[in-house]
């Protein structure tokens, strides 16, 4: 009579769950490695079609320093878009603070301490902005990024119209020191990782990107939280863009752009999902930042027209999100 | 015999992953058939009857439908060859018109050069509403005004159309009131009589008894048995679903309905417009409160308004704390309080499907769980996950799993173990039970009745009357919006007494 027993247990069925179980073990780890695959194979791919270009030191350097700077966004990123806000004003943001504090220095002779806390306070209030205009407005995060990265942008690219501001290098060439500099990352994702793990911030953050009623029904404040994502992505961007200034020590009308797309295709590259939620890592943000620029880096060496980087960089965007995007929401049966 | 056979499946297997969610099952339907399909929770009955509906695809086993070869290949593909399915979890497309719904994936049937006729399509669902006994949804209505009942209702009416020669019916009657349940049962009874066939899939043991003229037994995606009408009965049925015998009084054997005079939750003229006008309620600690009413009494809505997810148009919400008055703003406050809600619309509102049952369950214990310097370790969070899944008997891998892939009333019991596991004071239950199967809602009204004799005090809504009978202290009924009649606990209290005043 009892035949589930004999139906589960027969040696038949035994042997195929041990397959399945195999089956899922080669699959996750296939997942699991794919990405960092991904990113080795960028390097060695260039390493050998630009002959060796991409890993003489200067490049090695400037390579860095790039990676150094959206790796400092990526963290602060990964907060907003866990919970699902996609902003695109990162760029604006970063070139409005170098603006900033380059016409500090230059004009006025402030102290470089307070230049440095003025630029981070720049960039936290643009964030804020995208919050405000959002939650207030309840406009999408999208497109209250957009404006403010437009006006951020239009300010930039007014003031350095006419000429370029270009600062002292060597006065300032003791922030570009690269102990420094790895300290300070090495601070800001370990705080920020704890942060997303740890903490109750962190996992809110998901939680509102997994579902917002749930979120809110669980007693979390949720637009008091959103907000202060919004803070400590305004305060990573800052920190990026100090160090982006006094890298080479000029503001242009082109500072700080084009990192806003960068971001965005790190963040999908690494297999962080697209709406946010538990899948959210900071780990995936980060290895996605560094392989979009390994990428951007290694193409314009192997001569590509910059303009058709950018186009070719829209395009890999495309595929990853039509390989990748879930899909099911849409479906009449989950 | 075999002339009457209608659908014939041979040899089902699905595999999700590692779990296998059905082995070698054989099921035959013939003509006029009314086939019931029970097992616990997780035991395969959902995955089952959506192969047949066309919504997955088996990875074994041969088909046959009216003696053809039958591998549908969607949803509207299954229903194009006469299998309709009302789906357990809410099936419907937001944003759109019911007639959209209702013709989801079938609209060019009504395009004319290249222009859909809005006119028609909208007097063709208005007939198929009509026709199911609906008449008051209205095709124009979009979907998202309406509430829970009346869009599960909309699906009956898109799986109504096509005029199924098998209609599945996927754990719904339970989420339903009398309305929706009278639409689907009369359905039921058409399809009986013009010689179709149903696949009727739910927990309520005696709803089956009623409904059903044959039963078949899943367990752990096995077929264990099938039963005919001469061979069932409640008590065998429960056998073969749990594999165990059970005493089958699950609800509270006292008849006490006394409680403190300590009001522990206050609703003072509360109105929220279209819902409910000048409600007042009072919640005493140690007391089960049920809420019970037809589809429209507003009683789910109250109990939103209780825990401050919507904001009343007039009166307060208090929450009395020993020296401390509470007003109830948001779900914050609430939640902050030690109050716990369940809500109703499971997977929009009250589970985070894409994250794991760990996530889920820790939620609201967030800042239980916080040590110094916001410090939430891995091992906590594991440890409190892992002992409501156990004492729920949740049916998964282990805590990491993904909640979505949980069968329906797995992530039922993801729901309500998330507020056991805070330790909640007030806790308001909207449809707590649903798609449980008797085993586990046996273990969740033993919890109720600790909680209860532990001074925390209980709202239950319920379609149920069953439910609420066997274990409210106190029974409000609403209807239109405003309290129609108030019971105290009492042997002599049945079901008849409640309905009067209900309709
Ligand atoms: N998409 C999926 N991914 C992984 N596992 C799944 C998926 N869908 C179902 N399962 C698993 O298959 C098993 C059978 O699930 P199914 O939904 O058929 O149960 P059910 O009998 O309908 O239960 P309930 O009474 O709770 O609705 C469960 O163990 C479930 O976890
Ligand atoms: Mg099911």
């Amino acid at each position: 009579m009892d035949n589930t027993a004999n139906s589960r247990n027969s040696d038949q069925n035994i042997a195929i769950q041990q397959e399945l179980k195999l089956k899922v073990a080669r699959k996750e780890i296939l997942n699991s490695v794919i990405p960092y695959a991904g990113f080795i194979f960028i390097i060695v791919f260039f390493t050998i079609v630009t002959r060796g270009k991409t890993v003489t030191v200067s490049n090695l350097t400037s390579l860095i320093n790039q990676c150094f700077t959206i790796t400092l966004i990526a963290v602060g990123a990964s907060f907003v878009y866990a919970h699902g806000g996609f902003d695109f004003s990162i760029g604006g943001a970063s070139g409005l603070a170098q603006l900033m504090g380059a016409l500090l220095l230059q004009y006025l002779g402030t102290p470089i301490w307070m230049c440095v806390i003025f630029m981070i306070a720049t960039t936290v209030l643009c964030s804020c902005c995208v919050a405000t205009i959002s939650l207030r407005l309840g406009v999408p995060v999208f497109v209250a990024s957009l404006c403010v990265r437009s006006i951020a942008k239009g300010i930039v690219e007014t003031a350095c119209q006419d000429a370029e501001i270009i600062l002292s290098y060597e006065r300032f060439k003791f922030i570009n020191n690269i102990e420094v500099k790895t300290i300070i990352l090495l601070v800001v994702v370990a705080v920020g990782y704890y942060l997303f793990e740890y903490t109750r911030f962190g996992k809110h953050q998901k939680a509102i990107g997994g579902n917002i009623n749930t979120a809110r029904q669980a007693g979390i404040k949720v637009k008091k939280e959103i907000f202060l994502a919004y803070i400590f992505f305004g305060f990573c961007v800052g920190i990026s863009s100090v160090f982006s200034l006094f890298r080479d020590c000029t503001v242009t009308a082109q500072s700080g752009s084009g990192i806003e797309f960068n971001i965005m295709i790190a963040i999908v590259l690494g297999g962080f999902p697209m709406n946010g939620g538990d899948r959210s890592k900071i780990p995936k943000a980060i290895l996605g930042a560094l392989t979009i620029t390994a990428l951007t880096n290694g193409l314009i060496i192997w001569g590509m027209d910059a303009n058709l980087v950018s186009g070719f960089k829209g395009l890999l965007f495309l595929i990853i999100i039509a390989l990748s995007y879930d899909r099911s929401n849409g479906k009449l049966v989950s | 015999m075999s002339s009457k056979l209608i659908l014939s499946a041979k040899g089902v297997c699905k595999a999700f992953g590692l779990t296998r969610a059905l082995i070698d099952v054989d099921i035959d339907i013939s003509r006029g058939e009314i086939r019931g399909l029970i097992g616990e929770n997780g035991s395969g009955k959902s995955t089952f009857s959506s192969i047949i509906g066309g919504a997955q695809k088996a990875d074994k086993g041969t088909f046959y439908l009216k003696e053809k070869p039958y591998k549908p290949t969607s949803m509207v593909d299954a229903q194009n060859q006469g299998i309709s399915m009302i789906i357990q979890e809410m099936g419907n497309i937001s944003k759109i018109s019911v007639a959209s719904n209702i013709f989801a994936g079938r609209l060019e049937q009504f395009s004319r050069f290249g222009f859909l006729d809005w006119k028609k399509i909208n007097r063709e669902a208005n007939r198929v509403l009509e026709d199911i006994g609906a008449p008051e949804i209205k095709a124009e209505m979009i979907i998202d005004e309406l509430n829970f009942e009346d869009r599960k209702i909309v699906e009956v009416a898109r799986a109504m159309l096509s005029d199924p020669d098998i209609l599945i019916i996927d754990e719904t009657t339970t989420a339903l009131a009398q309305k929706g349940r009278g639409i689907i049962y009369n359905l039921i009874q058409r399809l009986h009589k013009s010689n179709k066939a149903v696949l009727f899939i739910s927990h309520d043991l005696d709803e089956l008894m009623e409904v059903c003229n044959t039963i078949t037994v899943l367990r752990d995606g096995v077929v264990i048995d099938t039963l005919k009408e001469n061979e069932m009965s409640v008590d065998v049925m429960r056998k073969l679903m749990i594999g165990r015998e059970s005493s089958g009084s699950y609800y509270r054997p006292d008849y006490d309905g006394r409680c403190s005079d300590q009001v522990v939750l206050e609703a003072k003229q509360i109105s929220l417009r279209s819902y409910f006008k000048n409600i007042n309620i009072a919640l005493r600690k140690g007391e089960i409160l049920g809420f019970g009413g037809l589809s429209g009494c507003g009683m789910h809505e109250i109990g939103r308004v209780l825990f401050g997810i919507d904001k009343p148009i007039t009166g307060t919400v208090t929450l009395l704390q020993k020296d401390r008055k509470i007003p109830i703003r948001d779900t914050s406050v609430a939640v902050a309080n030690h109050m716990a809600y369940v809500s109703k619309d499971r997977d929009k509102e009250a589970i985070i499907l894409n994250a794991s049952i760990k996530n889920n369950i820790t939620l609201p214990s967030l800042p239980r769980l916080s040590k110094k310097a916001g410090l939430i370790t891995k091992k906590s969070e594991t440890e409190l996950a892992d002992a409501q899944i156990k004492l729920l008997s949740i049916k998964c891998r282990n805590g990491n799993q993904l909640v979505k892939e949980l069968s329906g009333g797995n992530k039922q019991k993801v729901v309500f173990s998330k507020w056991l596991g805070k330790e909640s004071d007030v806790l308001i239950l909207d449809c707590p039970t649903r798609g449980i199967d008797i085993g586990v809602k046996e273990d969740m009204y033993q919890l109720m009745m600790k909680l209860k004799a532990r001074g925390k005090s209980i709202i239950m809504i319920s379609e149920e009357l069953t439910e609420l009978l066997g274990m409210s202290d106190r029974i409000l009924i609403f209807k239109d919006g405003k309290l129609s009649k108030e019971f105290m606990r009492s042997e002599d209290l049945g079901e008849k007494n409640i309905i009067e005043y209900m309709i």
